[in-house]
């Protein structure tokens, strides 16, 4: 063979061999692209495309004025995949990402951070929680930025997983009412409640998977689409609440107290404008929402002196009594068969009208007259508790309602001391809320609403359920019955057990309670105080119930420890509620009827010495080194009378524009709400007052 | 200076169009690749992989204008020098290295990094090209055989060293051009008996069926030729080693690393692991398999979009192309390739001297092995090895290191004339 032939020979051999190796690279794409086609296509679809839930988005809980109390918003779960990045990358980056991760949610040191990202890469772990804390939307973006993150979730491997989370936009604000939902669809509260409504329904969609491996909804006529929840709107005020928890906080941390509750409620609609529930924790505050004490089970208690109340009703609508009988207390004991019934004042009141007794309290006189008249027949006394409905759960809105308990005439633990002391409110159990509903009808005039804290279910404006006010009884007593109750309660305050949180400004009605608690079936001497009652109490507009158990110190009854936080949850809505809080209108020199200087009522006395001189308008001010003036019009001339805004008192606003007025009141930590345009015309706090942060100031300009 | 000004005539112009039609493609197909729908960014963002690949494309522009205009000769009075150095750097390279995944492949400063397996092709190349100028050099001899193996050897064991057995296995494309060169065709068919024999051995379950079929060939072989009993003696020791070997064989694979074993059994039966090893090659059958006829359109595919597979913008790069353009694209593209190693056939055989046709033929046998060898991987038809498409796929040694060996060529051949008076 020459070489020439042999190297012809050997290219043609190379040839055919390399044809036959496109050959068979070209039949191969060919038998997949067409023969295998539609196998691999199919395959692709059934990677590519699902069928996946499209949660419905949770409803939100209002607040009566449209604050919101829940709702929900979009967290990400950090996860990452620490084998994508390369190694260049990692190297670079992975100190820095540990560091910043670090810094971020403060629970490892960056070598920790670094030391669990670099074991999961080399093991090959492809799924790594970074920290199972959730991160907000802002974040996220941020995080997104940092070395390693930034090269994406193909070149970072970071992958950002959403969840949506409940948001309480006030944190810990009646945070148990509000409630929550796990994931085993249990809770507590309106979320649980009202879970039916806010839940939505789930619906379904196809979904085709995009770069970056998340999923993009793709039209298919077998989409369900997904019905998102109903809004909650509850009559919770937010304002109200806030006055209540802190109020009610202060008096815990200050009595050192288990656990306290507040319920606020208006009085015509039975709305529920506040319930705190406060219990010792942990916390920084050393107090949280534990448990709906005003509600719940747990707060079942016996209601001590504010039972009181059906008593005295009990015996006026049977006619056996009149305010003003005479009733003999003794030396403040009674022997009822082998136990013993006691007053509080170590003697006794002596002989006192049943005003009295009811205004101090006394057990003996109470639990007397009831067992004089209804101890032959005790199923009489029982049916004014069954008539105003305190034996049957309230049928409230939120689930978990504890249920009243009261022993029956011949039962088997029925003693011939059970009566007395029922009487007093003992051997009986009843919810803070029960309570409150009893005293809510003796301030409506007898007429018993239901208590309520949802008022309407709506999606978008379109309104799905709107719950009205309930009535449950139209009277529960006579009207004489009513105002006479009404008198007792003012009476409580005016001169009674509850004497100390008297205001001169709007008149308060309540009743003060104390039950010694009973552990293991003894009486002990920790007391489950109480106070229960309303305000104003010539027009009632709102009834609460303060509760709190095991105070500690020297007093440690209903009177010292519950009824202050009443007067001052009481004040703050009465300084609010520009309804309630017609007089404090601030006379002006208008109400002198003097309306010639009708523009400069009050401002800087520079800026009005200015004004007033440019135009040849006399006026002398005596004062000196006061910015802030009135003005007084003199005959002929304007006395420029100096208005302090030093004191540690709420100052007086009136006439000032709204500017300056917010720049006194704000400068005084105040948090200024207004109606109208032009200058003020009216305040809600008096000049005078005490200022407290964050209190509330109406204004009303014009 | 005549000269110089005559050798831009003597450009191969074609073979320089196919390469940019190449480059462009495989640029816009590195995007393809990495683009997100949702976070769109150019083509040119230095960020993501097809900016990057710009920037090698400029640089390697830059290193096409210095080959251009530098002197013909120096490429073959370095011949050894280079390859000496690329030797050094192979040596160097597992020590000041980065690992990566257990190899070291890369050396370099901060970003900056280049894998001397990849250079080390051209200058093999043109070491074997300088060894074998010689006229007198005959393949048939056994010290000329063993010398240029050793050429040849030298960095397939370095490399093997790094571990990177798919850029080792480049080097033996260099046989292509030995078997042109005059390399005896025994060992042709030594070669490919054994990788015949080793593909039915791992790919038929029983070996039983292979023995038959042994037996059966060795008879026909003594039946068919003379009855001498040297000869029936050398064909039944060779039935035997091949029984011999077709057993062993299964017992090495089972001594292999595990992910070697996995990618080689994988090949029979991609069912086998589909969600491990298997996952490469059925997803990107699934993305060429599901490209259809015209393909699913730019930048419209979605399987390949996804990280299913790791290397998609190096080593799967096809699959990009057989989704996107379908079956069209995907012949567009091997036309190319086809038209390319054609052409360089064509250029190889007008060369005047052997220096020139070796390393044309060099040139032509490592890009056709690289061709071949990876689009067969990203179709099933061979083991999933990592080499790159040349010219398509994303990285900047790659891009460079082909870039370079095709452009020495060019250079050469435009100078065939000058080349023609040192015909000895």
């Amino acid at each position: 063979m020459n070489i020439k032939r042999s190297i012809v020979l050997r290219v043609r051999i190379a040839f055919v061999a390399v044809a036959l190796l496109a050959g068979a690279i070209f039949y191969k794409i060919v038998h997949l692209q067409f023969v295998e086609g539609e196998k691999w296509e199919a395959k692709s679809e059934s990677i590519n495309f699902q069928y996946r839930q499209v949660s419905a988005t949770r409803g939100n809980i209002y607040a009566a004025d449209g604050s919101l109390l829940a709702t929900s918003l979009p967290f990400y779960r950090v996860v990452m995949d620490p084998i994508v990045a390369k190694e260049e990358v990692y190297r670079a980056g992975i100190d820095s990402l540990a560091f910043l991760l670090s810094s971020y949610y403060r629970d490892r040191s960056a070598d920790t951070y670094k030391r669990m990202i670099t074991e999961a890469r080399t093991t090959g772990k492809r799924y790594l929680i970074l920290n199972r804390k959730q991160i907000g939307y802002q974040d996220m973006q941020k995080m997104s930025q940092w070395p390693i993150f930034r090269n994406g979730r193909m070149g970072g491997g970071i992958i950002f997983e959403k969840v949506e989370k409940r948001y309480r936009p006030f944190n810990n604000l009646a945070s148990r009412t509000v409630g929550f939902l796990n994931e085993d669809k249990y809770g507590v509260g309106i979320e649980y409640s009202f879970n039916e409504y806010l839940e939505g329904k789930n619906g379904r969609a196809l979904f085709q998977r995009i770069a970056g491996g998340s999923w993009k909804p793709v039209f298919d006529a077998e989409d369900v689409k997904p019905d998102d929840g109903y809004d909650i709107f509850t009559t919770l005020d937010v304002n109200i609440q806030d006055v209540a928890e802190s109020a009610l906080l202060r008096q815990l941390i200050n009595k050192d107290a288990e656990f306290g509750c507040v319920i606020v409620m208006e009085v015509e609609t039975g709305h529920i404008k506040a319930i705190a529930n406060l219990q010792k924790n942990k916390s920084s505050y050393g107090y949280g929402e534990n448990y709906n004490f005003a509600i719940g089970d747990q707060g079942l208690t016996e209601p001590g002196s504010t039972f009181k109340l059906i008593s005295i009703m009990a015996l006026l609508e049977e006619g056996k009594i009149g305010l003003n009988d005479i009733v003999d207390t003794g030396d403040g004991t009674f022997r009822f068969y082998d136990r013993t019934m006691r007053d509080v004042k170590q003697g006794g009141y002596g002989k006192i009208t049943v005003q009295e007794a009811f205004e101090k309290s006394s057990n003996v006189a109470i639990s007397k007259l009831v067992d004089q008249h209804f101890g032959h027949s005790p199923s009489r006394f029982m049916a004014y508790v069954e008539k105003v409905g305190l034996d049957q759960p309230l049928g409230f809105q939120l689930r978990g309602e504890g249920a009243p308990y009261f022993k029956k005439p011949g039962e088997k633990y029925w003693y011939g001391t059970t009566l007395p002391w029922m009487s007093i409110g003992y051997e009986s159990k009843l919810t803070p809320l029960h309570t409150l509903t009893l005293y809510n009808a003796v301030a409506n005039n007898g007429k018993m609403v239901k208590p309520m804290i949802v008022q309407a279910i709506a999606k978008g404006n379109a309104i799905e359920k709107k719950f009205q006010t309930e009535v449950v009884k139209k009277s529960i007593a006579s009207d004489k019955t009513i105002k006479a109750l009404q008198q007792l309660l003012e009476g409580v305050v005016n001169n009674g057990t509850a004497k100390n949180i008297f205001s001169g400004d709007y008149k308060i009605a309540g009743k003060t309670g104390t039950a010694q608690k009973l552990i293991d079936g003894r009486y002990t001497q920790r007391y489950y105080t109480s106070f229960a009652g309303y305000f104003p109490a010539d027009k009632p507009k709102y009834s609460a119930i303060v509760v709190i158990d095991s105070p500690k110190g020297f007093n440690a009854y209903g009177g010292d420890v519950s009824a202050p936080v009443f007067k001052e949850i009481a004040d703050k809505i009465y300084a609010q509620d520009l309804k309630l809080n017609k007089k404090t209108a601030v006379p002006t020199y208008l109400a002198q009827g003097i309306n010639e200087f009708p523009f400069i009522q009050a401002g800087k006395v520079d800026e009005l010495q200015m004004i007033c001189n440019k135009f040849g308008i006399s006026n002398h001010y005596n004062g000196q080194g006061d910015n802030w003036v009135k003005s007084v019009p003199q005959v002929k001339s304007i006395q420029w009378k100096s208005n302090p805004t030093e004191n540690p008192t709420v100052p007086d606003v009136s006439g000032l524009p709204l500017r300056d007025a917010l720049y006194v009141l704000e400068n005084k930590g105040l948090r200024v709400v207004y109606q109208g345009k032009g200058r003020v015309k009216n305040q809600s706090i008096s000049p005078g007052t005490p200022v407290q942060q964050n209190y509330v100031i109406n204004l009303v300009l014009g | 200076m005549r000269q110089d000004d005559l050798y831009i005539n003597k450009i191969d112009w074609l073979t320089i169009t196919i390469y940019a039609l190449l480059v462009i493609m495989g640029w816009f197909n590195i995007y393809a690749a990495v683009y997100d729908e949702q976070a769109a960014k150019s083509i040119f963002d230095f960020s993501i992989n097809s900016g990057k690949q710009l920037v090698w494309i400029g640089t390697a522009l830059l290193l096409i204008t210095i080959i251009m205009v530098a002197d013909y000769r120096l490429f073959e009075n370095l011949s050894w020098i280079l390859y000496i150095v690329l030797l050094v750097l192979l040596i160097i390279t597992p020590f000041i290295g980065k690992e990566v995944k257990g190899q070291v492949l890369s050396i370099g400063f901060g970003s900056f990094r280049i894998q001397p397996s990849e250079f080390a092709k051209f200058t093999t190349a043109l070491a074997l090209a300088k060894f074998m100028e010689r006229p007198s050099l005959d393949l048939t001899k056994f010290k000329y055989q063993i010398q240029v193996l050793t050429i040849i050897f030298i960095p397939i064991i370095l490399i093997m060293l790094q571990p990177d057995t798919g850029t080792a296995m480049v080097y033996t494309a260099f046989f292509i051009m030995l078997y042109r060169e005059g390399m005896p065709q025994r060992y042709y068919v030594l070669g490919l008996t054994i990788i015949t024999i080793s593909l039915l051995a791992l790919g038929i379950e029983n070996n039983f069926y292979i023995v038959i079929g042994v037996v059966v060939v060795v008879l026909i072989l003594i039946l068919l030729g003379k009855k001498k009993f040297s000869r029936i003696l050398a064909f039944s020791i060779l039935g035997a080693v091949t029984i011999v070997y077709t057993y062993s064989l299964d017992y090495v694979v089972s001594k292999l690393p595990e992910h070697q074993q996995n990618r080689i059994m994988v090949l029979f039966n991609p069912d086998l692991d589909p969600l491990g090893v298997g996952w490469n090659v059925t997803q990107s059958k699934i993305a060429i398999g599901s490209g259809g006829f015209a393909g699913k359109g730019y930048l419209e595919g979605t399987q390949t979009k996804f990280d299913f597979v790791p290397e998609q913008h190096t080593d799967f790069i096809f699959c990009t192309l057989g989704e996107e353009f379908g079956w069209l694209g995907s012949l567009v593209v091997i036309f190319l390739f086809c038209a390319l190693l054609i052409r360089l056939v064509f250029l190889a055989e007008r060369q005047k001297n052997r220096f020139s046709r070796i390393y044309g033929y060099s040139v032509i046998s490592i890009l056709l092995f690289h061709f071949m060898i990876n689009i067969a991987m990203t179709i099933g038809l061979f083991p999933v090895v990592g080499i790159p498409l040349p010219f398509f796929s994303y990285g900047g040694s790659s891009l460079w290191s082909f870039t370079i060996l095709l452009f020495i060529f060019i250079k050469l051949d435009s100078h065939r004339i000058q080349l023609l008076g040192r015909m000895k």
